[in-house]
């Protein structure tokens, strides 16, 4: 049960800046996502939570104490590591045993340890097995066991599921986060994958270039991206160009364009004859019949099952993505109407 | 014909030629020298018509030969002991290092064996002989008054013997220790474990696998090393493999130095084989 408040943290490689005077303070129990593509700095700020990399200037604090000085052996974190990084010559209760030994607890409450939480990860029966002896699925769940076991402060995973299969890594992220609430410690998930940020996290953290791009809910990032930038990189989006018309008194401003007249709310800069770029994301788009709605003909369409993903074009030549339930089936060439409705426009910044 | 048996020709032909070195030139010598070991001694021959037990009854009778023995093999363990010592920090340095010296460090590791072994045991001769570098510095110090014997004794063995194989040792140990995922002490770490567990608890038990290996390298190296124990023992201290060459070669008893060689190959194939069993490590097999 631990408070983490990172404060102007910095970590210059001299070549590089992997993280450039980043801000963030999670709270107690939280699960937090550091979300980027690689290079990002996100896995270099969970080794500077860790300890592992020693930050170039700021501050890191647990529950208010200053941690900057403090080794990593004394942090108190559990790490869960990309390759599970699981002792080979030590069997799962002898890897669970490792830090439970390392802070001298009697032999009695070690194995008591042991066992409860390998009943929660579900592998009591594989007490006495090698690594090498257990499913990629089971070793992700024995590297989890071995953070756990030692009740540490704070939980930290580095993109724990990219080594796993689609369908163990849908299952991954439900178990974990369940553990997560169970327990309810505080949690820093660093992922390169948007899905597995969003499904998990209380909020997500985006990163780009070494600095947070946007930090917020799942939700808020999704339907409110702070910029093209973040709203490409969590989910598909369609990106419209469009003019503003006027701006109201109330705070919104109307927009005409390939999609218009619609009415959003402004953003700063925004005046009448400025170019503006408009967020709507694919399922946002309703199909309709012909006539009710922007015309437009489809182009190519991709079934997977639950949904449909279909590529249409406007009449200005504008190609928009378009995805729907499979009840509602179209094909190639057929001319269909666009139906958005307004709230689900989102203005992410004006054109220069 | 399948594609198997195909396949399974190719094979045999790509390994024909060491197959046929090996068997022409050691296990066909080999079996020479079982025979041998079972001929009677001759009387200003090799060896005389007819078998006999008496060659190994007589290794067996004789406590000089058995003593020797003995003395030949804790020469080849504290050999290898000494070499494990010394190693391990180098071959741990060199797989971890990251400095520019490393080139440089792994060169002079290797360095033992671009000299001819004739060359490196007679300069060991000049450092360790009573007028040697070694004992001049220290009585020119006054920290002693005589020579210290450094020459034809076991000691003298020992450290020249080391000096040889130390790479054999370094070589296989540095290679399992970059085998070894640096995670892994990241993860040994962020669970409480300071620098000396990591290495006694992660490191270590890891590069169990290059140990074993050097270790076994040193150990068989040591027992059949002839040039150095030759020229460093003299003639005070001999060791078996340079008795085997004097009873094949100064008295020329064929059949008795047949004997003494495979004993010696025979003790050191089973320490070797006890050696591997206590270090067998159990993680390795799924």
């Amino acid at each position: 049960m631990t408070e983490v408040s990172i404060e102007r943290l910095t970590m210059d490689y001299g070549v590089h800046l992997a993280v450039d005077g980043i801000s963030l303070r999670i709270r107690n129990g939280e699960f937090i996502s550091l979300l980027g593509p690689s290079g990002c700095g996100k896995t270099t700020t969970l080794k500077m939570i860790a300890g592992f990399e020693q930050a170039t200037s700021g501050a890191i604090r647990f529950d208010g104490s200053d941690v900057m000085q403090v080794p990593a052996e004394k942090r108190d974190i559990g790490m869960v590591f990309q390759n599970y990084a699981l002792f080979p010559h030590m069997t799962v209760a002898g890897n669970l045993a490792f830090g439970l030994e390392m802070r001298k607890l009697p032999k009695a409450e070690i194995q008591s340890r042991i066992a409860k939480v390998l009943e929660m990860v579900q592998l009591s029966s594989h007490a006495e097995r090698y690594p090498i002896q257990l499913s990629g699925g089971q070793q992700q769940r024995v590297a989890l066991a071995r953070a756990l076991v030692i009740e540490p402060k704070i939980l930290l995973l580095d993109e724990p599921l990219a080594n796993l299969d689609a369908k163990l890594r849908e299952e991954m992220r439900v178990f974990i986060r369940e553990i997560q609430r169970r327990v309810g410690i505080t949690t820093v998930y660093v992922t390169h994958d948007q899905a597995e940020a969003m499904t998990m996290s209380d909020r997500v953290v985006v990163m780009f270039g070494g600095k947070i791009a946007q930090m917020g809910t799942p939700a808020e990032i999704y339907d409110q991206p702070a910029s093209v930038e973040v709203a490409k990189f969590v989910g598909q989006v369609n990106l419209m160009r469009m003019t503003v018309d006027a701006v109201s008194a109330d705070g919104s401003m109307d927009l005409s364009g390939p999609f218009g007249p619609i009415r959003v709310k402004a953003i700063a800069g925004a005046a009448p004859g400025r170019s503006v770029t408009v967020a709507v994301r694919p399922e946002a788009i309703d199909l309709v019949a012909l006539g009710e709605g922007r015309p437009a003909t489809i182009v190519s369409s991709y079934y997977s099952g639950s949904l449909m993903d279909y590529r249409v074009r406007l009449a200005d030549g504008t190609l928009i993505d378009v995805q729907t339930f499979p009840r509602q089936r179209f094909a190639d060439g057929d001319a269909v109407g666009l139906s958005v409705s307004a709230d689900r426009w989102w203005p992410l910044e004006i054109n220069a | 014909m399948n594609a198997r048996a195909t396949k399974k020709r190719a094979s045999l032909l790509l390994i024909a030629p060491a197959g046929l070195l090996i068997f022409f030139f050691l296990v066909l010598p080999y079996l020479t020298i079982v025979v041998m070991s079972f001929r009677v001694p001759g009387d200003g021959t090799p060896y005389a018509p007819g078998f006999t037990t008496g060659n190994y009854l007589h290794f067996f009778s004789d406590s000089f030969f058995l003593v020797q023995t003995f003395n030949t093999l804790m020469i080849g363990a504290v050999c290898t002991l000494v070499c494990l010592l010394l190693g391990f920090p180098v071959a741990w340095q060199l797989a971890r290092g990251n400095s520019r010296w490393r080139g440089i460090a792994y060169g002079i590791v290797l360095s033992p064996l671009l000299v001819g072994i004739v060359i490196r045991s007679y300069g060991w001769t000049i450092i360790l002989g009573n007028n040697g570098m070694i004992n001049r510095t220290l009585i020119s110090m006054g920290l002693v008054d005589r020579p210290v014997g450094l020459m034809y004794n076991t000691l003298g063995i020992v450290i020249a013997l080391s000096h040889v194989f130390l790479p054999f040792m370094i070589l296989p140990i540095m290679s399992a220790i970059q085998g070894i995922d640096p995670s892994l002490e990241s993860a040994a770490r962020s669970l409480g474990a300071s620098r000396a567990t990591i290495i006694r608890r992660i490191i270590l038990p890891l590069s169990m696998p290059g140990i074993q290996a050097g270790c076994i390298l040193t150990f068989v190296l040591s027992l059949s090393a002839y040039v150095t124990p030759a020229l460093i023992g003299g003639s005070k201290v001999k060791t078996m493999a340079v008795t085997v060459v004097d009873t094949l070669v100064d008295t020329f008893q064929w059949p008795f130095g047949s004997a003494l060689a495979l004993m010696l190959a025979v003790t050191g194939a089973v320490i070797v084989v006890i050696f591997a069993r206590l270090t067998r490590m159990k993680w390795k097999v799924a």
